[in-house]
């Protein structure tokens, strides 16, 4: 392990349909350590995750992943980057095994890897009676579950993950909360976007705060006195009274 | 290798979807019902073939006109079996997934136009082996027929790289489809004007893909046209990468 940051962003800035959706974000990520990233719908959670996971080039700014120009090389997200988008967007026609043996191929494993990773990550979250059923037919917390397994399947070093609970009932939450700190715990850094700090109170390490595309707030979760001040904190900066 | 994990995940997708079966079924009557007739023709013309000299054959009464049946076919059957490969993933949000995979926009091009490709060929070895086993029993123009055979499956390859190509430009499938039949009957008959206005042999007759793929279903190869398909293809392919490529600034 290393002292350098995994991830280093610094100045992202990226227009969508015409306006300015992230300014002047930057910020860090050491391995093992778990951020929060909160804010209100448009706030630009899910342009910064896009670009962050590759599928979306900033247009100026600088994004460093493992000591390397992710912006020039999109291709080293292949194995260090798992990205569940906010959707959980999947092939309705292949099965949940079809899914993770394709997403570990197309990660690079070779035939036998993506078997033995594709049952180790239906182990750990319980799709072993789903392996078989067609994405079209899953229910929105199956699917929500099967977008974080093909996420996971690669063991990627950055997790990004856009609204992972959404549909999720109580359990998974709590077994979702439980998976997050396993993955940092084992080296990898998370990104955790969501509308509910509650989330972040539970498991980050980190919080930060976007609004109007510019990021108001970095501070580790532990500077709050618990999660009645992130609240004051989050609807200070959502509502312009502060920041 | 991740180009074989595009195609090998593209032809799982499409042996589970109902269209490719329904497609193939669909159309493989049809030409087996053309080929029952052109060669119910052939037999009962064999009186008058005798008495001629230099007769046209099996090949030519049967064999390529099948060949040429399932060409007209085509121009059909590959839009609708290409509009959802990029258009559909887009608008599923499938596609950003796979370009977050890493991937680079080629290989993502490539493995899907060769999964197409790999159905396409069963599609005409299906076809071709009706010809085939009928042929192995008379006496084909096997020389004629293999140059004919070479034309199909360079005209298949090339609609199959338009057909990527217009679904790499849009997020509707619908769209893409139509946008690759326009694009096809416009390089099928861009020389019709030309023709009708007496002129012949110019840049634009050798633009029309008519001009090529006539010259092979008479048994000539000539590399003139081979080119002409490799640089329809090459060019059709580049343009669906370029696109594919954008969508990383574009979004």
């Amino acid at each position: 392990m290393t002292d350098l940051p995994l991830l280093n962003v610094t100045g992202l800035f990226r227009r969508r349909a015409g306006r300015a959706a992230v300014t002047d974000v930057s910020f860090s990520l050491n391995r093992g350590e778990v951020l929060g990233l909160l804010g209100v719908n448009g706030a630009g959670k899910s342009t910064t995750l896009s670009m962050l996971s590759g599928a979306l080039r900033p247009e100026s700014g600088g994004i460093t992943l493992d000591g390397r120009d992710f912006v020039a090389h999109p291709g080293i997200a292949r194995s260090l980057v798992g990205w569940l988008p906010e959707a959980a967007p999947l092939w309705p026609e292949l099965s949940v095994d079809e899914h993770l043996l394709a997403f570990a191929r197309l990660r690079g494993s070779s035939r036998w890897a993506a078997r033995r990773a594709a049952d180790a990550i239906i182990g750990r979250l319980q799709l072993g009676d789903l392996r078989r059923r067609l994405a079209g037919v899953l229910s929105q917390g199956q699917r929500q579950r099967l977008g974080l397994a093909c996420a996971l399947v690669h063991e990627p070093a950055l997790v990004i993950l856009d609204e992972p609970a959404n549909a999720l009932d109580p359990v998974q939450i709590g077994e979702l909360r439980k998976l997050i700190r396993e993955r940092a715990a084992s080296g990898a850094a998370v990104i955790l976007s969501t509308h509910v700090l509650g989330e972040v109170v539970a498991v980050c390490d980190r919080v930060a705060i976007l609004h109007e595309g510019r990021l108001r707030h970095d501070a580790p979760l532990h500077d709050e006195a618990g999660g009645k001040t992130l609240e004051a904190t989050f609807f200070g900066i959502a509502t312009g009274a502060g920041a | 290798m991740s180009l074989g994990a595009v195609t090998r995940l593209e032809l799982r997708r499409l042996a589970v979807r109902p269209l490719a079966w329904a497609i193939a079924a669909l159309t493989i009557a049809w030409l087996a019902w053309s080929f029952v007739l052109g060669l119910g023709q052939f037999l009962g013309a064999q009186v008058k073939l005798a008495g001629m000299a230099d007769a046209p054959g099996f090949t030519d009464l049967v064999a390529i006109p099948l060949l040429a049946e399932l060409a007209k076919l085509a121009f059909l059957v590959v839009p609708l079996m290409t509009m959802s490969l990029l258009a559909g993933e887009r608008r599923t949000g499938t596609l950003a997934l796979l370009a977050s995979t890493g991937l680079a926009p080629w290989r993502i091009v490539i493995g899907k136009y060769l999964a197409v490709l790999l159905w396409l060929a069963l599609w005409l070895l299906a076809t071709l082996a009706m010809p085939l086993m009928v042929g192995a029993e008379s006496t084909a123009d096997w020389g004629k027929l293999a140059a004919a055979t070479l034309g199909t499956a360079l005209l298949l390859a090339t609609l199959a790289a338009i057909g990527v190509a217009c679904s790499a430009a849009t997020s509707f499938p619908a769209i893409s489809a139509a946008m690759a039949l326009i694009v096809t009957l416009v390089l099928w008959t861009i020389d019709r004007g030309a023709q009708a206005a007496g002129v012949s042999g110019g840049f634009l007759e050798w633009l029309t893909m008519a001009t090529h793929l006539q010259n092979l279903l008479r048994g000539l190869v000539v590399s003139s046209d081979l080119i002409w398909f490799a640089l329809a293809i090459a060019l059709s392919l580049i343009l669906a990468t370029r696109r594919l490529g954008g969508d990383r600034e574009r979004q």
